[in-house]
């Protein structure tokens, strides 16, 4: 079985492109994956994998000129030549105005995200965790999901004298529940080690969902008081970061963000940061240019305060980098990948008692950017679509499409749940979120399941 | 050493095994208002052995190459084959495909990769710098994307199969930006252009430095133009779009693994079932779709599958009736057919996975101007902006970069934000107008996500402009 290499290792292939001569500067980004995932669907396991990768990312710089070059040949060999190749890049690049340097060094904080027992874990061990999941099903309902257990190490050298190195894993279960006569479930965990995942109570979860969402009714598409689910919040949540909390997309004016810094974008009770170095998420302690991951706040009660910056945006900006850089080259500019909705005092349950009619979203499907600046997006409800009336869920209805601005549901936001869940997104990396009830929430169509 | 990895595989135990070793190497560059804002190459080695173990299957890759890093590969693809019989199911068995020994190439003029960097730099230069003349654009974007993967195939029933395949594409895009508004025009399409399996050949003839101007003009015009109206209208859509509608519409919803629920938690499964084929009306008569592994250019285009099955020609819709699935040896056999040859991984890393290969619409009469000609009062959309689509691909809502009103066969006032949705079958079987060979172009969709771990594949789409009635717009 493959295992963490180690800094001594990882920097020593990292010294065969930092030796690069011709070079003002050279860092060296390397990434160690390995790990497998165990499929299921129809409660069998049909597509069952594992694999090892490296990844080399060398970014040399001439004369204020970048160029990049990737391999994933982890020997000292491959690294001289990726070295070699964006030296030839960087030598046709025009000169970036706005080249801040490499990273100088910088102490990183130490982050405790690596579990041996899941980087080590046997596709028998997988399997068994799907069997449990499966258990919980009941006659007449089958389950579909993944199991994911994957180690990595990631590490950044320059010529500046910076070095941060770190491991880190990750297991994450998730599952579909479907069956009976229409309607289906959805459940997930993440989680660094494998021990805090128990799959037979991400089955029950599904499974419940799965039943309770039977013989779903068609409702026409108007406007609804909602109770998101914290795998529904995960969706505007995850867009924001795309769309709206980058440095860059604000110097440009491209954020839905841009000219509102100071202002009020959402309700009083919405709060939104990101925090790598949470033990609440699963984060790395740097990015991928070298620098310590800050928290950021980005929305405290209600008001957009901050954003997230590389060392190019936050020069640009006047600055200080906080640490979200993404791997060279990056026109997308720097992004937040750990972020959080802070949570509020109430329950789910309190959210649904207190709608007198409304939806309960368990999650969103295949979101998109309808407006960028305005924040709209568009997708499907899925796994889990419920009416509220008088106060209690009275039955499972047809999924239905909304077409929604971000900011306009959070300053339609009247309660914050208590209770946060790592949920995930179709694009974007899972955000800590609690689930919110939101006033005149815009569904504007309708499916047939 | 895929036969080593292959005999390895079998050496511990496989009853089938077949490995590909691939090298990916890639080289983009991306210019914006005539500065750098990428320049980079990657290359990617390894390999990855799929073994069928008592009917389980079983996949395991690495990047390293050494014999007795093969041989505890193969052993760890065994391992989880037999850790899948924990869950018991229908064994599984694959349709038959004769054994071949072979090479294919895809064809080009020019190697893109052996074009110097600068030319290729001085080409995104011109072309931003012609948008930039344009007052009042904001970023003027310009991109080179260039694949190529050159593959080694072996399975234990005998086959040994050597392929490369190289994609070549360029873009253009332009940007305006004003309160609470922002633009953008794409050329020749959006997303980072026209990827085509094809060499430099297909760049230098895509005109972006010709047509920087037009699309930079468009962007800034789009500022003042009025919000699409909200109506039920006839729409009439160019063929950029239209090959975004099928992808979405037609091209996963007829992929077998989502119909047979193999996708269900990730991506989805489909509206249609086993039973649908040759009984389903799915569009008007005037649709026939067809999955063509062997055009010419397209991104769908290969001498043979990731499972040594060859390159077909498959009718999906003829004349309106839904008639194939795009599927897999395994899938194939579920349904009492045979494969149709669309099974594709990306990368080493990946096991295959069905795929879309050139999922086209036949072309029929008329040109983009006829068929605005032929209309008296509608909306005609152009170049994909966004996409969405339910789980089950019935409901969908796709928004557009530009839109004019057509009135009395000819475009007038311009509309920004414009967007449609509706359901597949009700959408297709609206369809009065399908445009001829004049305007059909195969598109490439370079970033098609499926599958868990995620895989990313490059598919082709062959459309012409095509006319629907009474679909909603202006969506809000």
């Amino acid at each position: 079985m493959p295992g963490v290499l180690g800094p001594d290792e990882v920097r020593a292939v990292a010294q065969a492109a930092l030796g690069l001569p011709g070079a003002d500067g050279v860092e060296v980004l390397l990434m160690h994956e390995w790990g497998g995932l165990t499929r299921f669907a129809s409660s069998s396991i049909h597509q069952s994998t594992w694999r090892e990768d490296t990844a080399v990312r060398v970014r040399v710089v001439k004369g204020g000129r970048i160029g990049v070059a990737a391999t994933n040949d982890f020997a000292p060999e491959g690294t001289r030549g990726a070295a070699r190749n964006a030296l030839e890049m960087a030598e046709v690049a025009a000169p970036d105005p706005f080249f801040p340097g490499l990273a100088p060094p910088m102490p990183i904080p130490e982050r405790a995200g690596f579990d041996e027992a899941t980087a080590t874990a046997t596709p028998e061990l997988r399997a068994e965790g799907v069997a449990a999941l499966v258990s919980a099903c009941a006659r007449g309902f089958e389950a579909a999901g993944a199991f994911e257990t994957v180690a990595m190490e990631t590490a950044v050298a320059n010529t500046e004298g910076q070095f941060c190195w770190t491991a880190s894993s990750q297991a994450s279960l998730t599952t579909v529940v479907t069956g009976g006569d229409g309607g289906s479930g959805f459940a997930e965990v993440f989680a660094a080690g494998i021990g805090d995942i128990d799959p037979e109570a991400v089955g029950r979860r599904a499974a419940g969902r799965a039943r309770a969402s039977q013989k779903p009714r068609d409702l026409p598409p108007d406007r609804y008081t909602v109770v998101l689910q914290p795998s529904a919040v995960s969706t505007p949540v995850g867009f924001l970061a795309w769309i709206g909390f980058g440095g860059r997309g604000l110097i440009e004016g491209r954020s839905c963000l841009a000219g509102k810094e100071g202002l009020r974008v959402a309700a009083p009770a919405v709060s939104v940061f990101d925090d790598a170095n949470s033990p609440l998420t699963l984060g790395i302690p740097f990015d991928f240019e070298g620098v310590p991951r800050q928290r950021v706040d980005l929305i405290r009660d209600g008001v957009f305060v901050g954003a997230v910056y590389d060392m190019r945006t936050a020069k640009q900006a006047g600055k200080q980098s906080t640490g979200h850089a993404l791997p060279a080259p990056n026109p997308e500019g720097p992004f937040p990948l750990n972020l959080f909705l802070a949570p509020g005092d109430a329950t789910l349950e309190d959210m649904i008692a207190s709608t007198e009619r409304g939806l309960l979203v368990t999650r969103f499907h295949y979101s998109n950017v309808v407006h960028p600046v305005e924040s709209t997006l568009t997708g499907m409800t899925r796994d889990g679509t419920f009416l509220i009336e008088g106060g209690e869920v009275k039955q499972p209805v047809k999924n239905l499409r909304f077409t929604q601005s971000i900011l306009e549901a959070l300053a339609n936001t009247t309660m914050v749940g208590r209770d946060t869940e790592l949920a995930s997104e179709f694009f974007f990396s899972a955000s800590r979120v609690p689930a919110l009830k939101v006033e005149g929430f815009n569904f504007t169509g309708r499916s047939n399941h | 050493m895929a036969m080593q990895a292959v005999g390895a595989a079998q050496a511990s135990g496989a009853d089938y095994a077949d490995a590909r070793v691939v090298r990916d190497d890639s080289e983009s560059l991306t210019v914006r208002n005539q500065e750098m804002e990428g320049i980079d190459r990657s290359v990617s080695e390894g390999v990855g052995i799929r073994v069928l173990v008592g009917g389980y299957w079983g996949f395991a890759a690495t990047a390293r190459g050494e014999e007795a890093e093969i041989a505890r590969t193969a052993q760890q693809a065994v391992e989880i084959a037999r850790a899948a019989a924990r869950l018991p199911r229908e064994p599984v068995s694959l349709t038959f495909t004769e054994p071949v020994t072979g090479q294919w190439q895809s064809p080009m003029r020019e190697d893109p990769f052996d074009v110097s960097l600068e030319e290729k730099v001085a080409l995104l230069m011109e072309a931003t710098r012609r948008m930039q003349a344009v007052k009042g654009l904001a970023f003027a974007e310009g991109s080179i994307d260039l694949f190529r993967r050159h593959e080694w195939f072996a399975s234990s029933e005998g086959s040994a199969i050597e392929q490369t395949i190289v994609h070549s594409g360029a873009g253009i895009e332009a940007t305006a930006i004003a309160e609470g508004e922002m633009q953008r025009r794409s050329f020749p399409n959006s997303f980072r252009g026209h990827i085509a399996a094809a060499g430099w050949e297909h760049i230098s003839a895509l005109g972006l430095v010709e047509e920087a101007g037009r699309t930079a003009t468009e962007a800034v015009e789009l500022l003042s133009a009025k919000e699409c109206p909200s109506e039920v209208t006839v729409l009439v859509l160019d063929s950029g779009q239209v090959e975004l509608q099928i992808h979405e519409s037609i091209g996963h919803a007829i992929e077998l693994d989502r119909v047979l629920g193999m996708e269900e938690a990730y991506a989805g499964s489909s509206f249609l079932t086993p039973d649908d084929r040759g009984k389903l009306r799915y569009a008007s008569d005037l649709v026939s779709v067809t999955a063509d592994a062997t055009l010419t250019g397209g991104l769908g285009t290969f001498g043979w599958d990731d499972e040594g099955v060859p390159a077909q020609r498959v009718p999906i819709i003829v004349d309106g009736v839904f008639e194939n699935f795009l599927s897999s040896r395994e899938t194939a056999g579920a349904i009492g057919q045979t494969s149709t040859g669309a099974m594709r991984a990306d990368g080493w890393q990946n096991l295959p996975l069905i795929r879309m290969t050139n999922v086209s619409i036949e072309p029929r009469e008329g040109t983009l101007a006829d068929l605005i000609g032929d209309t008296k009062d509608g909306i005609y959309m152009a170049t994909n902006q966004s996409w969405s689509i339910d789980d089950k691909r019935v409901n969908f809502q796709f928004g557009c970069e530009i839109a004019w009103r057509i009135k009395d066969g000819r475009l007038t006032q311009m509309y920004r934000n414009p967007n449609y949705t509706g359901t597949t079958t009700e959408f297709w079987r609206s369809c009065d107008a399908v445009g001829g060979r004049e305007d059909w172009t195969l598109w490439g969709t370079p970033n098609c996500g499926k599958g868990q771990p995620g895989q990313v594949a490059r598919v082709g789409h062959g459309a012409s402009p095509a006319r629907f009635r009474g679909v909603q717009v202006g969506v809000r």
